[in-house]
């Protein structure tokens, strides 16, 4: 993947130290879905046609990290990857929402 | 020997030098806007190329995504909300423009409503723990004063 040549302009030390974490967790969670979904047999296409979108570029969008799983699909994203809709929002509170996670459900682990 | 370059034939694979720079031409004040704004691209899982047009820190999420799917060029805002979809990216480019002020403005309003919705929890857990402190405070404070 490549970077935009035109990142803007805060120091490099303080980019690394700050943006990684949320773009990181994103992308795990976007690991963690694109896993899911192959688990469950299914396309990117398969799943954008299952969820009623016109073209499947968003789910390659999140699944790349760059966005979330938006809260209005979410029950119908976990149902066609045949998960319990609520273990799946929260599993995906962890990596979108660390600390509303730890305070709803307490310590990661 | 002289090797004659090609240009990548729009309609495949990643974006050509010409597209980008169409891209970041229209969303370049964006993009200079500061505060960690930038712009990534990526691949679907079929090789269709993606643009992502990246928030500021700390989260850098996609506010808008333009993918080039079979010839055509596709807006998408980072919720996955089609705005636009064209064969000509330079009108495409120029509806992503349009879309980043209206989008700035939703953007702000999420976060203060997440920010709303954090506070108010902790403001739920905290209060009721004051309120038994302040009420045993109350009731101790006549016999530790009658102690003392």
């Amino acid at each position: 993947m490549k970077r935009g040549k035109h990142q803007e302009a805060l120091p490099e030390k303080l980019q690394r130290k700050v943006a990684p974490e949320a773009r990181q967790l994103r992308k795990q969670a976007g690991d963690w879905l694109k896993q899911r979904r192959a688990d469950a047999g299914l396309s990117q296409i398969d799943l954008a046609a299952r969820l009623g979108l016109k073209y499947y570029t968003f789910i390659s969008q999140v699944e790349n990290g760059f966005s979330r799983v938006p809260t209005e699909i979410m029950a119908a994203w976990a149902v066609e990857l045949g998960l319990e809709p609520a273990a799946f929002a929260k599993h995906l509170l962890l990596y979108y929402e660390p600390e509303l996670h730890r305070l709803l459900f307490g310590a990661k682990k | 020997m002289s090797v004659v370059a090609f240009e990548r034939k729009p309609g495949a694979g990643l974006w050509s030098e010409t597209e980008l720079n169409i891209m970041v031409a229209a969303l370049n004040d964006a993009i200079a806007s500061g505060n960690g704004r930038g712009w990534e691209t990526g691949m679907t899982e079929k090789g269709d190329a993606q643009f992502y047009l990246l928030g500021p820190l700390p989260d850098q999420a996609c506010e808008l995504c333009v993918s080039r799917v079979g010839g055509r060029y596709i807006l998408e805002d980072g919720s996955g909300r089609l705005l636009f979809e064209h064969q000509s990216l330079a009108l495409v480019a120029l509806h992503a423009k349009a879309a980043v002020r209206s989008i700035r403005g939703w953007t702000l309003a999420r976060a203060v409503l997440l920010w709303c919705t954090i506070r108010h929890m902790i403001h739920d857990k905290v209060e009721p723990l004051l309120t038994e402190s302040e009420e045993l405070l109350v009731e101790l404070a006549p016999q530790l004063a009658a102690f003392a």
